[in-house]
Parts: C-alpha cells; sequence; structure tokens
C-alpha cells in the first residue's frame, strides 16, 4: 500500500529517517499542480535532501538533476525524498503550510518524532498508516542486518544479495562506507532510500 | 527483460543488483531466467547496473499481458493504465485528507504480499483473498490494480492466466468497520502458514488530536499485534479537506 512505510530497524538506527510525499490526488487536486510542486522541489533542494528521485527520472544517487526532476514532472505529479535531519524536515512543513498550496503531505519517520514536529507547527495530523510486521514464510527473509537496508526501498527493488555483497566489500576494506551506501541507493529510483542512515548502518562492518 | 548474448563481456556486474536473484552466468555470458524475472526493469537502467555494453533490454511485449501483470506489479516506473497511479497500490493514506478513502469508524487495511525481498506469484496472493472473501463484508478496493486481475471479486479468485505470474509484491486493500478488525486479522493470520512467502501487515486509521483512537488499538491488543515505532502521518494539508 505504500513504499515509505515497514522500514525495519531500532528506534536508534530510526531516528532522524524522514520520508516526505508531496502527492496531488489523481481526478481531486493533480491538474496544473506542477509549478507547486516545483515550488516545493526548489525548497526541497535549497536544504539539501539526503536523497530525492521521481518515478520519471530515477535519483540524485543514479544521475538525475534537479532540473530533470523538475521538467519531467508528470500530469499526476510527485515528490519523493528523504532527510536526515529534523529542523531541515521541519522547515520544509513549515514552507508548504505557509505556502498553503492545498496538497497532501505524508511524513514518516518515528511516530512520536512526526507527531512532535506536527505540534511544534501546529498541525492537526489526519490520518496514520500503522505497520503490524511481517507473517508467512519468515524463512524466507534475508537477515535482520540486510533487511535494514532493502526495507529503505519499499517497492522491493534493492537486491538483499547487492546489499550483502557491498557489507561484505566493506568488512573486507574493498570499498568505502560511503560508496556502498550510495551505490546500494541506486535502484531505489523514487529515491528514499536514506544513505546518510544507511553509512550508520555500515560503520559497524569497518 | 533479456541480455544481447552478442555484446554481453560476462563481467557479471549485472548479477548481485537483480532483487530476485534471476540473472546468472551460463557459458561465461549473464543470463536472465525468464521464469524469475520480475519484469521490474532494474537491470535495464543502465545509470543503476553501469552495464559496460548496455546488453541489457526490455522485451517488446513487456506492456503486453501476461508479462504485463509483472511489470506493472513490480516496476514503479510503470504507470498503471486504469488507475494512472504508479506502483502497485493507491493514494491510500497519502492523500486521505481529500479523498476520506478511510473515513472515521473505519480502518484501511493493507496486505503485501512478497515484501520484503521475497517476491510472490498470484496463487500465493489468491489464497489470501479467497479467505477473506469467507467474511462477506470484505469489499476489495477497486481502484487497487490488484481488483482489475480478478475473475470474481466476490470471491477473491483470479484469471486463470493472472495465477502462476510472479511480481516484486501485491497489496491487497480494503476498508472495513473499525470493530470488524480483529476478526479480519486473525483470518488473514489463519492463512499465513498456507502461503510460500511473506507477507507485510498495515492499518491506516483517522488520528484524534493526534492519537490512533482507543479502540483501533484495543482491537490490535487482542488478537496481540503491536504498531511498530516508526509510522507514516498524513499531515492534513490537502484542501478541501475531508473531515467526516
Amino acid at each position: 500500500m505504500t513504499h515509505s512505510l515497514h522500514r525495519n530497524g531500532t528506534c536508534e538506527n530510526l531516528k532522524d529517517d524522514y520520508v516526505i510525499l508531496v502527492t496531488p490526488a489523481v481526478g481531486i487536486n493533480n491538474v496544473n499542480s506542477q509549478d507547486n510542486l516545483r515550488d516545493i522541489l526548489d525548497k526541497i533542494f535549497e536544504l539539501k535532501p539526503t536523497n530525492i528521485g521521481s518515478y520519471e527520472t530515477g535519483t540524485i544517487f543514479s544521475g538525475a538533476t534537479i532540473e530533470q526532476i523538475k521538467d519531467q514532472l508528470s500530469e499526476t505529479p510527485r515528490v519523493r525524498c528523504c532527510f536526515s535531519d529534523k529542523e531541515k524536515i521541519k522547515e520544509l512543513v513549515r514552507y508548504i503550510k505557509e505556502k498553503d498550496f492545498g496538497i497532501s503531505v505524508t511524513l514518516s519517520g518515528l511516530t512520536e518524532d512526526v507527531l512532535n514536529i506536527a505540534e511544534e507547527l501546529n498541525i492537526n495530523p489526519h490520518s496514520i498508516n500503522l505497520s503490524l510486521g511481517i507473517y508467512g514464510k519468515t524463512e524466507k527473509l534475508p537477515s535482520e542486518e540486510v533487511l535494514e537496508f532493502t526495507t529503505m526501498c519499499g517497492h522491493g527493488m534493492i537486491s538483499k544479495h547487492l546489499v550483502a555483497k557491498l557489507i561484505d566489500d566493506v568488512r573486507q576494506g574493498k570499498t568505502t562506507i560511503d560508496k556502498a551506501s550510495e551505490t546500494i541507493a541506486r535502484p531505489c529510483v523514487c529515491g528514499i532510500f536514506n544513505t546518510e542512515r544507511a553509512k550508520q548502518l555500515l560503520k559497524k562492518y569497518v | 527483460m533479456y541480455i544481447d548474448q552478442n555484446t554481453c563481456i560476462g563481467c557479471g556486474v549485472c548479477l548481485r543488483f537483480c532483487p530476485v536473484g534471476a540473472i546468472s552466468l551460463v557459458n561465461r555470458k549473464a543470463f536472465i531466467d525468464e521464469k524469475l524475472c520480475m519484469e521490474c526493469g532494474t537491470c535495464g537502467r543502465n545509470n543503476i547496473v553501469k552495464c559496460p555494453t548496455e546488453a541489457i533490454h526490455e522485451n517488446s511485449d513487456v506492456y503486453e499481458v501476461p508479462r504485463s501483470i509483472s511489470k506493472y506489479f513490480s516496476d514503479p516506473m510503470a504507470y498503471h493504465p486504469e488507475t494512472k497511479v504508479p506502483g502497485r497500490g493507491t493514494e491510500e493514506v497519502k492523500t486521505n485528507d481529500v479523498t476520506g478513502r478511510f473515513k472515521r469508524g473505519y480502518v484501511g487495511i493493507g496486505i503485501e504480499v512478497g515484501r520484503p525481498s521475497v517476491s510472490t506469484n498470484f496463487e500465493d496472493v489468491e489464497i489470501i483473498t479467497k479467505a477473506l472473501c469467507e467474511l462477506d463484508y470484505i469489499n476489495f478496493e477497486k481502484d487497487n490494480p490488484l481488483f482489475h486481475l480478478m475473475k470474481d471479486p466476490n470471491k477473491g479468485i483470479f484469471h486463470d492466466h493472472v495465477r502462476p505470474r510472479r511480481a516484486l509484491s501485491a497489496i491487497i486493500e480494503f476498508a472495513i468497520p473499525i470493530e470488524k478488525m480483529d476478526e479480519v486479522i486473525r483470518v488473514v493470520m489463519s492463512v499465513s502458514n498456507e502461503i510460500d512467502t511473506v507477507f507485510s501487515l498495515e492499518v491506516i486509521t483517522r488520528l484524534e488530536n493526534g492519537n490512533v483512537p482507543d479502540d483501533v488499538k484495543q482491537s490490535l491488543a487482542n488478537i496481540g499485534l503491536e504498531y511498530r515505532p516508526n509510522a507514516k502521518v498524513n499531515l492534513g494539508l490537502g484542501k478541501p479537506l475531508k473531515e467526516e
């Protein structure tokens, strides 16, 4: 149902992992919403997000530029990105609220932190999407350490084999934490894979 | 997806990027097993895999049934023709402040079969949809592309050509009154050991002054489920706001 839910991890390593989605509703307020989204995209780039992408272009880690993301907004345009800093995400939400675009915004992260941001900005949140866990043939799952990376792409585009290989490469000193993090990020086309969180997770393998 | 055997140099860089391990080296050339391929398109995006000879391509019939079934349920860059929404689900909580899809007194239930990191065929999805249809009040979300693959949505049965197809995941999505929640989740759990894959379970509810409603918490407690500390919150900034 949603690609920014179900991120595996602990409260400690999920802290400061924020995904923001700006989504005009099809058939309600998507028509002529592109300019508003371009305005929001300019603000996002001013704040320097950890990652950003789009279904049309891929992400900054696979070579997309802000101009490409802005130019190629579809008739049902969407903004997807992630931040690793509470103050930055708060500033972005404050901007969107003050400009009163009237477009739906969801913020994913530790629930307590997200609701605190809403309260600090005098926002009354509307609804919540809760994750109740994973069931079925769970013995088919990769290890929890790998899931912490792969579940940062809710579309399942990040291969467990890629993550395992890069963890191994980091462990053996064959690659750096930065390079490994950015390589794992590339398949996640909408840009919600948090490379800063990935770097923190990879540190334990050095 | 397929790999041009004439241009592939067998470097193997693409193997690790496939989410389901469908690529292997055969006679020193990379080869995609069609039965395993989800058509997610990852291997063919050269800015991702960086194939040195650009040998990986999309099949010409990828947007035709039955291959398109895997495509639409695996590649987020493919917009579904019926819903104009990319990906596998609806706008769900993303736009709930203006659509009112999940109203007060109701919850949205999402069962994402195959997620995370396992994938699924539609036979396993059908095991769950058929079980749910034993409850006569389940109405699957019509804007979810899964609905369009069903031969009989009242029985949760898929078309014959759909059942064997594979996808990275498929989302069973519907809304129910809060008081039905524990019964529904018990049914889902009762067939969880009959499937050969996993599913991620989720619930969507309205917030009451920033809090999860007590009756939702109580229903989850009744079945021994807890929600994770991280969630996705609709901030209510959309207009016109649906308050009911």
